[in-house]
């Protein structure tokens, strides 16, 4: 392997045999519009190898495995699976060719039953060319009984929770005889239950002899599951190691070239309540949830998903409507809420599902990080350009948020960066209540710290914050008081001072 | 890039690609008359263009209210309908009254049907298709009913000369449709509104989110696209003199083809005016070019049809290379 020689590349780099390799990618190459984003990075795989692919965002992983999955062309480089070189122009010839990939943004049909997007592609026929339900059925019921995926397939995917929308992308993959599975990090949506049932599952193809690129940004779970890893840093391979034989601290010197200062939580004064929920229930979401927000404080709802958690979210913003108990805002009953109404009241709201709730697809990044705080800009109507430019040049830093130039399709940013302007959008409002539903979703390592202390700064600033999260360490961290929540109901509400891995799992999932 | 337009050596401006984008609909213009003006030496004089664009002025400003519509991710099927009830409005307003109570009574009018479409839109959730499919055979049924079915002649002359005279040598309907332009390029590229039209096409649960009034602003385009088509309509009376209850039959396929022509994306959020109104010049020149070299009007039919196809089949192929 020349990589090996190269300069850069760590010596921890082992040895393999390229000849009994599945996946061998020679020097990939890949700009957009002149802006190289892959410079000349190897990756392989062997059968039954499951390989972490890690990096800060915009590193380029997501680009490297489209490129696997036949989504963009590499501008130079050669890919050949089990020693045959593949010619990938679209997504169909990389799964003719066994390389199944599932995208870091899910792509089912929502109107389809999760069995018809799992065949979607590849219908079984009968003998008269039609669509054969019986096979497709028994087929998917197999397929998910092996994956142990407890769904009804057949049920429109679009009410399918994320968590269970991907279980579906997974089953889809595998349907498709996969060889190689790229994963861009399947995790960022699941909780730890879930991750645990999808690791036994990749466990599972790993015995079969099937290739596995996993892309995470939780480090725990690349040392827990990976046999070897992948570093990129700005487009480049600046590492490839056995797990065994590196830690924690050189996958982060590699990713970000330079160490972390540690940085403490600061104790915050807090003042009167600004959200408070009096035994709020909302039908088949939530029900009897008390707990209540005061200024500069941090309050995290902790849970599995689908405890309802997401949902109490969304009845603080009016997008839900509840049936019984009582809403307050700033000591004010809210009665009928829209999201027009509580943005008026001052909250600010950043959705789970950037895709479907967040994005302004084809879009500068300009206008996405606006579109919540329009009239601030405005004067008559019109908008001030440059004092909107300003902005979101100001946010750009802050966030750190890589992209081209802020006039840059919003679709072209990394998935990342895609949240941390999500994030400047809830921020141009100056919120005064900000409901956060798994801030940190992709967001990398380096970033999130950025994201904690933003968050902490603003609550020393007297902002009252909902943290909806599935990231035990993350709520830890941040929360002042952690609400646990199951299966809609509150199960423990806990100061920081009663608040631990044990206690909130505890709660999470017994329930007492 | 590979997507034929945009190549650039240099590091470029994303800025500098969107104009690229829409300078693609530009180039094809541009290339049409180069074309046109080999094809015949009565393509490139002046009487000749002036003539285009009057030409064009109806179905050009009715697209440019269509373009709002189409921005949302709407389609409004009842702008040719609506123009007929101004037209019939303006003739018979103008029997009884003067220019100063017709013409904005008839423009009235034409917002209050798009108004009914749009509250049928946005809040009774009727699809934009088939809302304004109702519109365009119920509105026209009004002009029938309002006319009795016979045309009223109409004999204002000082209304005559909106369709017919110059300013400074440029036909009125021309500076009618410039005016209609240059204040809907400012709504949509400058106003929150405007801003708002796009984030709506885009996205309109994330719109919503954001606290866009998607609802109002919904409404709104659809009030817009009516009244443009009354402003559409009072060119046309004034040129045809009369009040026919069947004026602007078919008009909205024309819009649409003009705005798609134009770049402006079905599937919403991406589009402008600018582009429409390059796409209203595309057809309008095409027409032009196969009449002065004598082209059956049978054989112009299917060039207008191909040329709509090819248009968006080019416009696709860049969009889906160029991200
Ligand atoms: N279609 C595109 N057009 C232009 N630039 C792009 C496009 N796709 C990706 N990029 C840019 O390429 C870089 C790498 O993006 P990529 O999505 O591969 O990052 P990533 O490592 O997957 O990050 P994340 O962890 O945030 O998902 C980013 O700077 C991104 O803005
Ligand atoms: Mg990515």
């Amino acid at each position: 392997m020349p990589a090996l020689s190269r300069q850069g590349i760590d010596k921890h780099t082992i040895e393999f045999n390229v000849a009994s390799s599945l996946l061998s990618a020679t020097g990939l190459r890949k700009s957009f519009s002149n802006n190289p984003v892959l410079k000349d990075v190897d990756l392989s795989v062997a059968p039954g190898e499951i390989h972490a692919l890690v990096g800060e965002n915009g590193a380029g992983k997501s680009t490297l495995i489209k490129i696997l999955a036949g989504v963009h062309k590499a501008d130079a480089g050669e890919i050949k699976l089990a020693g045959r070189k593949l010619v990938l122009k679209t997504p169909q010839d990389a799964i003719a060719n066994g390389i199944v990939v599932i995208h870091q943004e899910l792509s089912l049909a929502p109107h389809l039953s999760a069995e018809e997007n799992i065949f979607l592609g590849h219908f079984p026929r009968t003998g008269f060319g039609t669509l054969d339900r019986t096979a497709m059925r028994t087929t998917t019921r197999q397929l998910l009984e092996r994956l142990k995926i407890e769904i009804d397939p057949t049920i429109p995917v679009a009410r399918l929770s994320i968590a269970q929308q991907q279980m579906i992308e997974i089953a889809k993959a595998i349907s498709f005889n996969a060889r190689l599975l790229v994963l861009d990090e399947p995790t960022a949506v699941l909780d730890s239950g879930r991750v645990d049932t999808l690791f036994e599952l990749i466990g599972r193809l790993r015995a079969e002899g099937i290739g596995i690129i996993f892309i995470s940004h939780h480090l725990d779970e690349v040392f827990r599951i990976s046999d070897r890893v992948s570093v990129l840093r700005d487009g480049q391979l600046t590492g490839v190691a056995d797990i065994t034989s590196i830690n924690k601290d050189w996958l982060i010197s590699k990713m970000i070239g330079r160490k972390f200062e540690r940085h403490d939580a600061q104790a915050r004064a807090t003042g009167e309540a600004a959200v408070e929920l009096m035994a709020l229930s909302a039908p088949g979401a939530f029900e009897d949830v008390t707990f209540s927000v005061a200024k500069g404080e941090i309050v995290a709802l902790a849970g599995l998903i689908g405890a309802g958690r997401s949902e109490v979210g969304e009845a603080i913003y009016g997008l839900r409507k509840p049936n019984a108990g009582a809403l307050r805002i700033f000591g004010k009953d809210v009665r009928r809420s829209n999201p027009r109404y509580a943005a008026a009241k001052g909250v600010a709201y950043v959705s789970e599902d950037r895709k479907a709730l967040g994005l302004l697809a084809n879009r500068p990044v300009r206008e996405n990080a606006t579109i919540a705080a329009l009239a601030r800009f405005c004067r008559l109507g019109f908008v001030g350009i440059a004092k909107e430019k300003a902005f979101v040049g100001s946010s750009i830093s802050e966030l750190d948020i890589r992209l081209a130039s802020m006039e840059a399709n919003i679709a072209t940013l990394s998935g990342g960066n895609q949240q941390k302007v999500m994030l400047a959008r809830a921020l141009a409002t100056k919120p005064k209540i900000l409901v956060f539903d798994e801030p940190t979703r992709g967001v990398d390592i380096g970033a999130k710290r950025e994201i904690y202390r933003f968050i902490e700064m603003l609550a020393s600033e007297g902002v009252a914050i909902v943290m909806i999260s599935s990231e035990l360490e993350e709520v830890l961290r941040l929360a002042d008081q952690v609400v646990v929540m199951r299966q809609g109901r509150v199960t423990a509400t806990l100061p920081k001072s009663e608040a631990s891995e044990e206690t909130i799992m505890r709660a999470a999932s017994i329930g007492a | 890039m590979a997507n034929g337009i945009a190549s650039p050596q240099l590091k470029v401006h994303p800025v500098v690609l969107t104009i690229w984008r829409q300078a693609g609909v530009a180039t094809a213009l541009v290339l049409l008359v180069v074309v046109a003006s080999f094809l015949s030496d009565r393509f490139l004089t002046v009487p000749n263009l002036l003539n285009v664009l009057r030409q064009v002025s109806i179905v050009g400003i009715l697209a440019v209210g269509m373009t709002f519509v189409i921005l949302t991710k709407g389609i409004d099927l009842s702008v040719g309908s609506i123009l007929g009830v101004s037209v019939v409005l303006f003739a018979g307003l103008l029997e009884t009254g003067s220019m100063a109570t017709a013409i904005p009574l008839g423009i009235a009018a034409a917002m209050v049907l798009g108004l009914i479409n749009g509250l049928g839109v946005a809040f009774a959730g009727i699809p934009p298709f088939i809302m304004t499919l109702g519109m365009l055979s119920f509105a026209r049924g009004i002009a029938f009913i309002y006319t009795g079915g016979t045309p009223i002649p109409i004999l204002d002359e000082g209304f005559y000369n909106l369709g017919n005279g110059y300013i400074v040598g440029i036909p009125i309907p021309t500076l009618i449709l410039f005016a209609v332009l240059i204040v809907s390029g400012l709504v949509l590229g400058k106003t929150a509104f405007g801003r708002s039209v796009y984030a709506i096409g885009s996205n309109e649960d994330a719109a919503r989110l954001s606290g866009v009034p998607v609802k109002f602003y919904t409404a709104l385009v659809y009030v817009i696209s009516g009244g443009v088509a009354g402003i559409a309509g009072l060119v046309y009376a004034s040129q045809l003199s009369v009040g026919t209850p069947i004026a602007g039959q078919t008009y909205e396929l024309d819009a649409i083809a003009a705005v798609v022509v134009g770049g402006t994306s079905l599937f919403g959020g991406r589009g402008s005016v600018l582009g429409t109104f390059i796409g209203t010049l595309i057809i309008g020149v095409l027409a032009n070019i196969l009449n002065l070299m004598g082209v059956d009007p049978f054989v112009q039919q299917l060039f207008k049809g191909a040329l709509i196809v090819v248009a968006v089949f080019i416009m696709t192929r860049s969009d889906r290379s160029g991200r």
